[in-house]
């Protein structure tokens, strides 16, 4: 254990002054977004991250962004859980460029996987030296204490707080203490106290009572403008040129920014920024042309399978396209949005000694930093990105956007500048979920399984989008299977034959992640034909699936078995008006989830969901309710997927303007959510998306089941 | 223009007159609670009480509140014992937030009903709540936490 040993570290910690603070090696990231990530943390990343402060509270520098995923309540149970000190006495900071060494973006569900045992080994090397130190201040050996909650007790009764054991010294650990500490609070099958426990996400009295900025917006500094961004309404547009002349009789109008593509307002008031772009004679540029059709026709599966293999092969049976086939399905996912109730919103500010500090909720605060430093050519160690709770991201906040707009006008106006985006901007400014088309024929074996599997698609991309790619990098990632768009592509079942193919197509449109990736689309395509298949056979839907489950897939057979029971399947029949349905998969081989939804369709009706279940294994969990909540949030986005949400595109421009357009679930449309966590005694894994896998298609087989006719197209408004 | 303000007698600068009186609150008089959520009536974030009825900041101007009783978030649960109205108890107690943006319109939005209509039913209850959207999914959260609020606000306690 080294005390006060690095320079950088006590910056962190805030004893040094001024400066702002600064670690090395980001580097390499900034051509690439979202891809290559940087690198596994390490425990030199991992010692950073946590210390005892001197007013007696363990400090947690979370290098995961919270966008409502509750990440940082779970890392202060797993601090806790591991050095014994109250979960009072621990506390969280959200990331910060300046605080913590580069980490990668807060995206697939990683964080506790990824994140949570090198956080646990750090606490370990914490506890570790908390303990010694204790037993130097009351001489006894440190064998005989044992963790209070706010301290030590020695076995002579002598006790030391915490407050004592930090006093004029912070407590920080290296890299050598957080590598061979061994932690127990993540081991499964372990009687935990603070890992288990349900616990509300951090800052919720905030949320709930606003008595302490915790957002974006919620950031004002002296001297503070606002600007905003003009962007084109056409897709694929540009802006030629801008008049201000009619901006300046608005009152508070300060002026036009122009630096290449960029263009923006910056106004003293936020209220005078509507009237000004409304003052704004722009002249655009953009054919108009792109429409659903346009881009329905490139992702016809149809026509490129009449050329031959797809171009990315997954499985590689042959399959003769002049078979007969029990199931023989096109299925279509439109484009989506991410609609975060939060526009981006970001405030910059350069300090007097020329460095830049920027306030901004985002899954990655390192890549803005990496964006922003690159684009105003400043040193990466002269910016300083603070990361805030964000109000909700989704996969859509990975890029720098908002943050690069608000840095350019800080410099313009020489003073702080916030830049919130519209809900327009956030509509149209921003990538969509991929659309998709999908190709499924499947012909069922003698004995009730699965003979043939031949799924064919055409999707959008995701990681190589074209809103973070320019065109050089466009053209030399074209070669390479998209990982996002063919997540949840392989099929969990068993088949004699299978044959899995696809292709990413550049669409006209960017397209880039969103929840779950190609999971959600992928997985309610496979959901749907295996249903098909199993009314084919005549046989029940959850019977069926559990019978063709691949024998390495015990986990997904064990939440199929779970759901029946939780949502007694077994009595559920169709009758008047009611249907069931069933759909579970994997999400990204590490956690398991299968969802039964009743539907509720009264004649000429639209279908209402009236019920929904959900077993669910994502390891140990660290907090069943955040954990549940996340599940909720899940079996939510698959009732948008399966019945409101779709995203329009007509006469190139994107229909949405507001939430007016694009209807999501609202209150009335969600009915009473009931959830079973199991597999508990596997290591934890994640639980952000996965049982987006199964929801959606849950939802539209039981109108199936209803209706006796498969849905092949999202969403179903009846 | 002058206006009652979370209990306080207040004025907003003429120069934001016609300004959206979300702005006001959040720019001019540092409130957190109101939030921006679409600029255009069509989300709730923005949900503040006039006059103790629900009602959107961002399609307000200061002239539409003159002389009007305006609380927001913050100033909900002053006077309660534990400075927080029993909807916020309930909303806390159902660990209802997940990113939390949205829950400034819930939360003032189902007071408000609460305040006017005590024993509000599921169809009272869907019109209000309807119009607030949430897209992290909390909405069975929220049911939860309103039939636990109207319980403890029709019992009096
Ligand atoms: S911000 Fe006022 S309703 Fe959306
Ligand atoms: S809690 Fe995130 S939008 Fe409602």
């Amino acid at each position: 254990m080294t005390e006060l040993s690095r320079r950088s570290l006590l910056k962190a910690l805030g004893w040094a002054t001024g400066g702002i603070i600064v670690f090395g090696g980001a580097g390499g990231a900034r051509a690439f977004p979202t891809f290559p990530y940087r690198g596994a943390p390490t425990p030199e990343d991992a010692a950073v991250w946590l210390s005892l402060r001197p007013g007696g509270e363990i400090e947690v520098f979370s290098p995961r962004a919270e966008f409502g995923q509750g990440i940082a309540v779970a890392l202060r149970q797993i601090v806790s859980e591991e050095t014994g000190v109250g979960l009072e006495f621990v506390r969280c900071r959200l990331p910060g460029t300046g605080m913590i060494r580069p980490a990668r973006a807060t995206v697939g569900s990683d964080s506790i996987k990824d994140f949570g045992p090198l956080l646990a080994q750090a606490a370990a090397a914490l506890a570790a030296a908390m303990r010694a130190r204790a037993a130097t201040l009351i001489g006894v050996p440190a064998e005989s204490l044992t963790p209070s909650g706010d301290g030590f007790k020695a076995a002579s009764g002598a006790t030391v707080t915490l407050s004592r054991l930090a006093k004029g010294k912070p407590l920080i650990i290296d890299e050598q203490a957080v590598a061979t500490a061994e932690p127990h609070s993540l081991r499964p099958g372990r009687a935990h106290t603070v890992v288990g426990q349900a616990q509300p996400t951090d800052d919720i009295d905030a949320i709930v009572t606003a008595t302490r900025p915790i957002y974006a917006d919620d950031i004002r500094l002296p001297d503070m403008v606002h600007g905003a961004a003009i962007r084109p309404e056409l897709v694929g547009g540009r802006i030629e040129a801008a008049d201000d002349t009619a901006c300046r009789a608005v009152p508070g109008y300060l002026g036009l920014h122009r630096d290449g593509d960029f263009i923006a307002v910056l106004a003293e008031r936020r209220g005078a920024l509507r009237p000004a772009l409304a003052a704004l004679e722009v002249t655009t540029r953009g054919d108009g042309k792109v429409d659903d059709a346009t881009i329905a026709a490139a992702l016809d599966v149809d026509a490129a399978l009449a050329g031959g293999a797809l171009e990315h092969v997954l499985e590689s049976d042959d399959m003769d396209p002049a078979a007969d086939y029990d199931v023989d399905l096109t299925l279509d996912v439109p484009m989506a949005g991410h609609v975060p109730m939060e526009p981006r919103t970001a405030v910059a500010r350069f300090r007097d000694d020329g460095k830049l500090e920027i306030w901004t909720g985002t899954q990655d605060a390192f890549f803005a930093r990496a964006v922003v430093a690159d684009e105003l050519h400043l040193d990466e160690d002269d910016v300083v990105v603070h990361g805030l709770r964000t109000g909700g991201a989704f996969g859509g906040k990975t890029l720098c956007t908002v943050e690069l707009e608000a840095a350019r006008l800080a410099r313009a106006a020489g003073r702080p500048v916030k830049v919130q985006w519209s809900r327009r901007d956030e509509f149209a400014g921003n990538f969509q979920r991929q659309p998709s088309r999908h190709r499924i024929r499947a012909r069922l074996a003698p004995d009730g399984g699965i003979d043939a599997w031949w799924h064919a698609f055409r999707a959008g991309h995701v990681i190589f989008t074209s809103a973070a790619l320019g065109p050089i990098l466009q053209f030399a990632t074209s070669f390479v299977p998209d990982m996002g768009s063919k997540r949840g592509a392989l099929p969990p079942y068993r088949a004699r034959r299978k044959r899995i193919e696809f292709e990413d197509v550049r669409l006209p449109v960017p397209t880039g992640p969103w929840r779950g990736l190609g999971a959600g689309p992928n997985s309610w395509a496979i959901e749907t034909a295996i249903d098909a298949l199993a009314r084919q056979a005549n046989r029940d839907p959850l019977a069926f699936r559990v019978g063709a489950i691949a024998a390495d897939q015990p986990r997904l057979a064990a939440v199929l078995r779970q759901v029946a029971t939780l949502s007694n399947w077994s009595d559920r029949r169709p009758d008047a008006g009611r249907g069931y349905g069933v759909a579970c998969g994997v999400y990204k081989g590490m956690s398991y989830a299968a969802v039964v939804a009743e539907v509720a369709m009264a004649d000429g009706d639209a279908p209402r969901v009236s019920g929904l279940w959900c077993a669910h294994d994502c390891g140990l969990v660290i907090n069943p309710d955040q954990v549940r909540a996340q599940i909720e949030g899940n079996l939510v986005w698959g009732l948008g997927m399966a019945l409101h949400e779709r995203l329009e595109v007509r006469d190139g421009r994107i229909q949405a303007d507001s939430h007016a357009d694009y209807p999501l679930p609202r209150f009335s449309d969600v009915p009473a959510i009931d959830i079973a966590l199991i597999g508990q005694e596997h290591v934890s894994s994640g639980a952000g998306e996965t049982a987006i896998v199964a929801a959606s298609a849950a939802i539209t087989n039981a109108i199936s089941a209803l209706t006796g006719t498969t849905i092949t197209r999202l969403p179903y408004r009846g | 223009m002058d206006f009652s303000l979370n209990g306080r007698r207040v004025a907003s600068p003429p120069a934001m007159d016609d300004d959206p009186l979300l702005y006001v609150l959040r720019d001019h008089f540092g409130l957190n609670g109101p939030k921006f959520g679409c600029g255009v009536g069509a989300c709730g974030a923005c949900t503040v009480h006039v006059d103790g009825a629900a009602q959107r900041a961002c399609q307000l101007t200061p002239r539409d509140v003159k002389g009007r009783t305006v609380v927001t978030l913050e100033g909900l649960g002053s006077g309660r014992p534990d400075g927080l109205h029993p909807v916020q108890r309930a909303w806390i107690d159902a660990s209802v937030p997940q990113c939390g943006y949205c829950q400034n319109g819930q939360i003032m939005t189902a007071a408000a009903l609460l305040a006017a209509d005590p024993g509000a039913g599921p169809a009272a209850a869907a019109a209000a709540m309807d119009e607030v959207v949430c897209r992290c999914g909390t909405q069975a959260r929220i049911r939860q936490a309103l039939s636990k609020a109207q319980a403890v606000i029709r019992d009096g306690s």
